[in-house]
Formats: C-alpha cells, structure tokens, sequence
C-alpha cells in the first residue's frame, strides 16, 4: 500500500508542505497569541456612522446571497404557463439552489402542515442568512487580514514586531513598538447585536403570527381570567400562564445566545489551535466548524419554525377539558 | 490572590463545571434515541430529526457556560 501512496504528486506536496514550515522559520513568522474581542471592533467610518467588521461581514453576506439568488433565477422563463418543457429543466446554479430549496421545504411542510407557504420564506431566509454568516468563519482570510493598531489599555498585551505590513511572533517590549491585529473580517454571527437581533425578529414574528390566527385568545395562554372560576386549577393554570409569558423573553436571550456561544467560541477554538501548532492542529477543528454552522443554522431555522407552528395552532389544545 | 489568577480559575471552574450538566443530558437522549431506532427502524428520520432539537436544547446550556467563562476571561 506504501508504493500506491508514493505517487509523484503526492511527494511534491509533501516537499512544498515541508518547504512551507521551512520558508517561515526563516522568514520568522509565526503564529502570534489571539487577541480575543468580545465587542466587534470599529473599522472604518461611513460619515458619522461606524461600521464595525461584523457588520462589513453581514454586507458581504448579503450581497453574496443576492448575487447568487440572482444568478439562479435569470435563467428562469418569465411566462411559466407557455414555456415549453425543455425551458424549465433547470441548469447549473438554478439546479443547485432548487435542491436545497426543495429539502428545506420538506422539512418545513413536515413540520407546519397547511401553514407552509405563510412561514416558509421568512424561516428559509433566516436559515440561509445564519448559514452564511456561519461558514464565514472557516474561509482563509477571516481573523488573518486586518489593521495593525497599537494595542489598547485594556488589551493587556505589549503587542508583537511587525515587519512591514506582516506581523510576527516576537513579543514586542512596549505598547509603542508592538502592534496587534484588528481584523477586517469577522462573521457577523459573533456578533451579540447579530444575534440578538434575529432572536428579537423570530419571537416577535411568532407573536405577530399568533395573534394574527388566533385574534385576541393568543394571550389566554398566559392569563386566562375565566379559568379562575373553576376552582383551584385556575389559579395553577394563571401562575403556568406567567411562567409562559416570562420564557417567552428567556426564548430570545436563548436564540442569540446559542448562536452566539456556538460561533464565536468556535472561532477563538481555531484562532488558538493556530497559535499551538501552525497549519496542523487546525485541521479537524476545521472539519468541526463547518459541521457546527451548519448543524447552528438548522437549529435556528427549525426552532424558529416550531415556536411558529405552537403560536398559531394555539394552547387552547393543550386544555383539560 | 492576585486578581489574574482569581480570574483564571473561575474561567476554568465555569466552563468546567458547567459542561458536566449538559454532557450527561446528552448522553441520556442520545441512548433513548439510539434505543428508539433500534425498536423501530422504519422511523429513524423522524427520531432522528427530534434527536437534533433537542441536542440543539441541551447543549445552549453548555454555551451559556462558556460564554460566561469567555468574558470572565477577556473583558
């Protein structure tokens, strides 16, 4: 089996992996100890707005989003009725974007029933956003392209030697000489406001679409005043009415921290396993991460999806009767 | 103690303490799920689907953890 390894392709790779290590030890670069941020940093200014590099992310997120939906629809006949049947077989990206289409929407019609068309858009777009902002981490260039800056008070660090625009590994003696990296580019789901913003918009769409099916009934399920005259069961069901209404807020603090946590310290993981062992170690934390965003955005679009469906089909299921 | 090292260790003990919960919760639902598929295999997606949510459910709490020990230790 050793010879079918031992391919001439095989060894040039091993030779410019080799040469790889070789070229910046004597380059003295290195990988430097990761400045950890939990604040998305300012990059640049927009007039008198301040655009930090997670909120840059989400930008090139949607236009990454949009340029592909794009791209895949502009094949599409406009006229669906008189195209012949040869115009619809879909090619290249409008085949690639109509599969995932296609399962998300199983899935979705799985779980909701005859309510499929009013939440599938808002649920797949979601789901297609936090995809994106997820598997941004794991592209090159994110966390490594930057800004040197001089380190600030609170980062605790003297900062390391920059040779030009390129930083090593050499700490430096003072907070003037050394510089530390800002980076450009950040996925925006390691961003709390990111995060908590999507929370915000699914909890309060799951309480517009509530109250939009059920009319004025959709906050019997927290207090119900006709239960009381039941006896002591009412008063059982009322305190049950208020534990619901506070985890309704308890939801949106556990959406954007579940995104947030996830991404984030999946991104210092790798920041870090550069740092111990360069261009090796990473590797399966690579693997880890791109199963990780993907298995987050399900997460999110799916929870979101259910709290959807218990809104509009209603408590009042759930009585005893 | 000097403020650093109080800082180091309760990083250490949050996350530490705070992974054991969530990890003996997902054993448990990974075995039920594991014995559900084997009583019924024609139903695995659907298990396995249910499966997911509430992976997804249990390890939050973990994330709440870490995300507590991340800024005991860098803010």
């Amino acid at each position: 089996m050793l010879k079918r390894l031992l391919t001439v392709r095989n060894l040039i790779i091993l030779v410019a992996i080799v040469a790889l290590f070789v070229i910046s030890g004597l380059l003295g670069l290195g990988a430097y100890k990761p400045v950890v941020e939990l604040a998305a940093p300012v990059v640049f200014h927009i007039g008198p707005f301040s655009v930090t590099n997670a909120i840059f992310c989400a930008w090139l997120a949607m236009l990454l989003l949009i340029i592909v939906s794009w791209l895949a629809t502009r094949r599409m006949p406009k006229n669906l009725e008189a195209a012949s049947n040869t115009d619809l077989v879909p090619k290249g990206i409008q085949n690639v974007m109509e599969t995932i289409i296609e399962v998300v929407y199983d899935l979705v019609k799985d779980i909701a029933g005859p309510k499929v068309s009013k939440f599938f858009p808002i649920v797949m777009t979601i789901f297609l956003f936090v995809l994106v902002s997820n598997w941004f981490d794991v592209l090159p260039g994110f966390g490594t392209i930057g800004k040197l800056e001089h380190p600030t008070e609170e980062m605790a660090t003297n900062g390391y030697i920059a040779k030009g625009a390129i930083l090593t590994s050499q700490p430096a003696a003072s907070p003037q000489e050394g510089y530390v990296m800002v980076s450009l580019f950040r996925p925006p789901s390691t961003d709390l406001n990111f995060t908590l913003g999507l929370a915000i918009i699914s909890v309060g769409l799951s309480w517009y679409f509530g109250i939009r099916a059920q009319g004025a009934s959709f906050f019997k399920q927290f207090l119900d005043v006709s239960a009381f005259k039941k006896g002591p069961m009412g008063v059982v069901q009322n305190f049950a009415g208020l534990l619901e209404f506070v985890g309704q807020f308890t939801r949106i603090i556990s959406f954007s921290f579940r995104l947030f946590g996830n991404i984030f310290a999946g991104e210092v993981l790798l920041a870090v396993m550069a740092f111990l062992i360069p261009y090796i170690a990473s590797l399966p934390f690579y693997g880890l991460e791109v199963f990780v965003g993907f298995i987050q955005a399900v997460v999110f679009m799916m929870l979101t999806l259910v709290f959807f469906v218990t809104a509009t089909m209603g408590h009042g299921s759930e009585e005893h009767q | 103690m000097d403020i650093n090292v109080a800082r180091n260790f309760a990083a250490a003990l949050a996350i530490g303490l705070g992974a054991i919960g969530p990890g003996i919760g997902m054993g448990i639902l990974g075995s039920k799920a594991m014995e559900a598929i084997g009583r019924n295999p024609e139903a695995t997606g659907q298990i396995q689907t249910n499966m997911i949510l509430g992976f997804a459910f249990t390890e939050a709490i973990a994330i709440y953890a870490l995300v507590v020990a991340l800024i005991i230790k860098f803010v």
